[in-house]
């Protein structure tokens, strides 16, 4: 008797102690791999995957806590930046250069350093001041820099707001004392350095305009094998100006310089266009990264029926496209491509795709336990299909989380 | 039967059962009469087996394991029975004779043992029978003789006595409802515990702060049943709603970035919101003369913000709420953050740089956020809702930027992992929120707002359309930009919004030509009476069961959503979150 009230004790003991722990969510999913904890000496914690299903070879340069960290395909962190608010960081084709975007409050340098770390040579610097604007809100010619993309071992392509008191300004009205800052794509040499804004400004070459109104342009990316092809996302609203409309563009990035009179920044649909639509006006894709061969492309897209995002890979349109951008034939041309996009793996988050230099693997961010981390999906090309595909599952490669609006960057 | 074990001593009964012998020795521990010899109503375990084969003193009788031996204040053996006040002789558990006492029973099905009863037999009823007094013994021990207990003829039990003491057995499920009970009453006990250490002092803190109104501010809650009434059930209320940057702003020297006036019907569920510029320039009441918006808030608080829109608009204020903006950064930071998807760059040259430690509450910075999936701090998550001027259709896309943010937020707060941060949740808003409506009040209008299509809220925001901006305007703060209002596009839509009639007006000391008049652009002077304090303290004694009680009335009720209140705290991040947006999609936190 004395037995089985123990039993049911035990028993009764068991399924509280279950119910607890379902309520308080204790357990939960357990990882696939065998994560070892890398100290980063940035007060933050990361772990590294040490499985062999999350092997790589090459190395991963990436943010946590806005200090610039590069992961090696042994598997081991290193931290190259320490208490600087770093983003966005892109190696030189010969491998020597990281450059970077540090932020400083309102403003932002562009730089760049040996990829082994070490002193940093500000290409320009977007230090400036505010002044006032009777009448109007306060005016200023501080400057944002973004995301870099080498085009060649000495020159860069970034995101910049220099045109914000210029171009806007002669649209009048509201956008005038409160002009729009958004981001358009510049080119420069890094053969200068410490040049201020307004010199940098000078020295550049514009490479891309954006629509006022919704932030401009991101994610550019030289195409590799044609150095005079750039895809970026272009953010603007339709012309009602009411629907945000969000598509992958491809550029010759000399043509505004080529052809100053002929290109404008401004309203969609206002003029002519240098670019060309790879994707439909009704979805919503992001984050193009070409692959080493520059024949595909691997982008996000968003799927707002089932509040998911997609990691896609398409191949890059046959043709000449950016000779005659707004040719009714190359518009239809470049829109060619994107149903045959395969879709690699979806999830809640997912972005930042980037290839491994031998086109075998896609790292990429997701969202998983309430912290971004770097993942990597194997893809194969099927040669009957020609189209992409993930083999096995998705791997997860650190934990701990990273800077998801910061783009990685994978070297051989 | 093989040699007897003999326990030396003061020996009262026969020879020990062998079967005894054995249970005892399987489960063996030594008591201790606590008492001298000759006390043995008193007893204490002291574990283990006897440390001596020889003979037991007084101190090491034994008792089996996992009975807690009795004590002097609750006896469990009458001093009449053998062995008891005799001797320090100590019967074996399980070697009883049978009591004929029925065993009483405690509200807790716990034996109750009374001078008469025998609690070694009933403790082991299903040896009692197999042994018959008398100490046990050791297994091997030869030569003791166990002092055994021979219960007086009027303690002996029967089989009929059994069989009644097991017909008044209290059952298993009254036991199981006892022992449920008197968890309620340790978890009851527990969660006023918990409300009195974690939320007691700041909800006191945040709501029912009264402030005195100034003279001449009308009392519209004076001849209404509020005060002790539901907050809803009489007619119009009008709450004024002002954001600050940072808690310091609420008694000091500081001016109040946000004004909102809210006006709800219960009876017809309309809801208007009216957001008044915070420079817009008015004549402050009191006497205390021409002056921003913002500034009236900075002169006199509270009272003099209520006082300044009766007097200019006439719109009576029932209620006040005051938000410090860094209450809604702390909320996002104690839930580690929020997670979104940007759905585009946000990029604003002209974010207002008004939180604390702000140098100039009237400058500006400059923001660029990324777009895309994303981590958010509560830095972060705050410029996110806030930027102006990061979207071609302006209010609409910060609309939907706010949407977002509480749809995140709201995934946070339904984590079963946030009940442990609920304290830190009520530490953050303490002192950045503060309100002279209780907390039902608030959990009421909140749970009333949802049932509201946001799309029938009317929102009307004095900007462009109803004034225009003076640059440079000399003030006795030197010159400064100011909104002076279009009067004459202003009154309807106050008398339409908040149902004055002729009553509405638009007392800003400006000319019919549009300009600021002479007289009108009075600098800022003494009051001519002396204002009222900026606060006055809650109306009520703070009493932290007052406030338990609050408590555990707002969490009786529920959203309509089927959500948890949490502790009443979603409410008032509600209260947060509509005055940090400016918006009534704060009311969907």
């Amino acid at each position: 008797m004395k037995n089985r009230v123990s039993f049911r004790v035990a028993f009764l003991l068991v399924l509280v102690a279950l119910a607890v722990q379902g309520c308080l969510g204790i357990g939960g999913s357990s990882n696939q791999g065998n994560f070892k904890p890398e100290n980063t000496g940035n007060g933050q914690k990361i772990s590294v995957n040490q499985a062999t299903q999350a092997v790589f070879k090459g190395k991963i340069y990436f943010t946590q806590g806005r200090n610039l960290l590069v992961l090696d395909g042994s598997r081991t962190v290193k931290q190259l930046t320490h208490g600087e608010d770093v983003r966005d960081p892109a190696v030189s084709p010969d491998g020597k250069w990281i450059a970077f975007d540090v932020r400083y409050g309102d403003y932002a340098n562009l730089v760049y350093m040996s990829v082994n770390g070490g002193p940093q040579h500000v290409i320009i610097s977007g230090n400036g001041h505010y002044w006032t604007n009777s009448g109007g809100f306060p005016q200023d010619d501080f400057y944002w820099f973004g995301q870099p993309a080498w085009s060649d071992n000495s020159h860069l392509a970034f995101l910049s707001d220099f045109q914000k008191n210029f171009d806007w300004a002669q649209l009048g009205g509201d956008f005038a004392s409160a002009p729009f800052v958004d981001m358009q794509i510049f080119s420069i040499s890094i053969t200068h350095t410490n040049l201020t804004g307004a010199e940098g400004k000078a020295d550049s070459q514009i490479v891309a305009y954006a629509d006022y109104g919704d932030g401009g342009d991101r994610d550019p990316m030289y195409r590799p094998g044609h150095p005079s092809q750039i895809i970026y996302t272009h953010y603007t609203y339709d012309k009602t100006g009411t629907n945000q409309v969000i598509q992958l563009y491809l550029e010759d990035a000399n043509a505004i310089a080529q052809h100053p009179t002929m290109y404008s920044p401004g309203v969609e649909g206002s003029g002519l266009d240098p670019a060309v639509a790879l994707t439909p006006p009704n979805v919503e894709c992001i984050e193009p990264a070409f692959s080493p061969n520059g024949n595909w492309i691997a982008y996000i897209r968003r799927n707002p029926s089932t509040n998911s995002m997609g990691l896609y890979v398409m191949p890059v349109p046959s043709g000449d496209l950016t000779s005659n951008p707004n040719s009714p034939t190359t518009q239809k041309a470049a829109l060619a491509s994107y149903p045959e996009s395969s879709l690699i793996m979806q999830g809640q988050f997912i972005g930042q795709p980037v290839w491994s230099p031998d086109g075998k693997q896609i790292a990429f961010l997701s969202y998983n336990n309430n912290e971004f981390d770097i993942w990597l999906a194997n893809v194969s090309l099927n040669a009957k299909t020609n189209q992409y595909a993930m083999q096995g599952s998705p791997i997860q490669l650190t934990q701990g989380g990273v800077d998801a609006d910061s783009r990685p960057f994978w070297t051989p | 039967m093989q040699e007897q074990p003999v326990v030396k001593g003061p020996v009262t009964g026969p020879a020990v059962n062998p079967a005894a012998a054995q249970a005892f020795a399987t489960r063996s521990q030594a008591i201790t009469p606590s008492a001298s010899p000759g006390n043995g109503n008193s007893y204490h375990r002291t574990g283990g087996l006897l440390s001596s084969m020889g003979q037991p003193s007084p101190a090491q009788t034994i008792m089996p394991v996992g009975v807690i031996a009795p004590t002097q204040s609750q006896p469990l053996l009458a001093p009449n029975m053998p062995g008891g006040a005799a001797a320090g002789a100590m019967p074996v558990m399980g070697t009883m004779a049978p009591v004929s006492n029925p065993r009483r029973v405690d509200p807790f099905g716990l034996p109750v043992v009374s001078p008469q009863t025998d609690v070694w037999s009933q403790a082991w009823p299903d040896t009692a029978q197999a042994a018959v007094g008398g100490y046990g013994a050791y297994a091997g021990q030869v030569g003791y003789a166990p002092p055994a207990y021979q219960p007086p003829p009027g303690l002996q039990k029967s089989a009929g006595n059994a069989k009644k003491r097991k017909k008044r057995r209290v059952p298993i499920w009254a036991r199981v409802i006892l022992v449920l009970v008197l968890i309620i009453l340790l978890a009851g006990g527990a969660g006023a515990y918990y409300y009195e250490t974690n939320f007691a002092a700041p909800v006191a803190n945040i709501t029912g702060q009264v402030v005195p109104r100034m003279k001449g501010d009308v009392n519209p809650n004076q001849n209404s049943t509020s005060g002790g009434g539901d907050i809803l059930s009489g007619g119009r209320i009008n709450i004024l709603l002002l954001g600050s940057d940072t808690d310091q702003k609420f008694n000091g020297d500081f001016l109040a970035q946000t004004d909102i006036v809210v006006t709800i019907d219960p009876q017809t569920k309309y809801v208007g919101m009216l957001s008044i510029p915070r420079d817009t320039w008015l004549n402050a009441a009191g006497g205390y003369g021409m002056m921003k918006l913002d500034q009236a808030y900075g002169r006199g608080g509270v009272g003099l913000s209520r006082a300044t829109i009766y007097q200019d608009f006439g719109i009576p204020i029932n209620y006040y709420g005051w938000v410090g903006l860094d209450g809604f950064i702390k909320v996002v930071n104690t839930v580690n953050g929020v997670d979104i998807d940007a759905f585009h760059p946000i990029t604003d040259d002209n974010y207002p740089d008004d939180r604390a430690g702000s140098k100039n509450q009237y400058a500006y910075m400059r923001l660029y956020i990324a777009p895309g999936p994303q981590h958010m701090n509560g830095d972060t998550a705050l410029e996110y809702v806030r930027s102006r001027h990061a979207d071609l259709v302006g209010d609409f896309g910060r609309s939907q930027r706010q949407q977002q943010l509480l749809s995140a937020l709201k995934l946070k707060l339904n984590n079963p992992s946030i009940v442990s941060e609920l304290p830190q949740l009520a530490n953050d808003l303490n002192g950045y929120v503060k309100t002279d409506m209780q907390l039902t009040d608030v959990f009421k209008l909140m749970n009333f707002a949802r049932t509201i299509n946001q799309s029938q809220i009317k929102q009307v925001v004095l900007d462009g359309q109803y004034s225009h901006t003076v640059g440079s305007y000399p003030t006795a703060y030197g010159p400064q930009d100011i909104v002076v209002l279009n009067c004459a596009a202003v009154i309807p839509v106050i008398a339409q919004m908040f149902g004055l009639g002729d009553q509405a007006r638009c007392d800003t000391g400006i000319s019919s030509t549009g300009k600021p008049t002479s007289t009108a652009v009075a600098t800022v002077t003494s009051p001519a009476s002396t204002a009222a304090p900026a606060f006055a303290g809650p109306v009520s004694s703070d009493s932290v069961w007052q406030v338990a009680q609050q408590m555990t009335e707002v969490n009786g009720l529920s959203y309509s959503d089927g959500s948890s209140s949490l502790m009443g705290m979603r409410s008032l991040l509600d209260l947060l979150c509509m005055t940090v947006f400016e918006s009534p999609i704060g009311m969907q936190a």
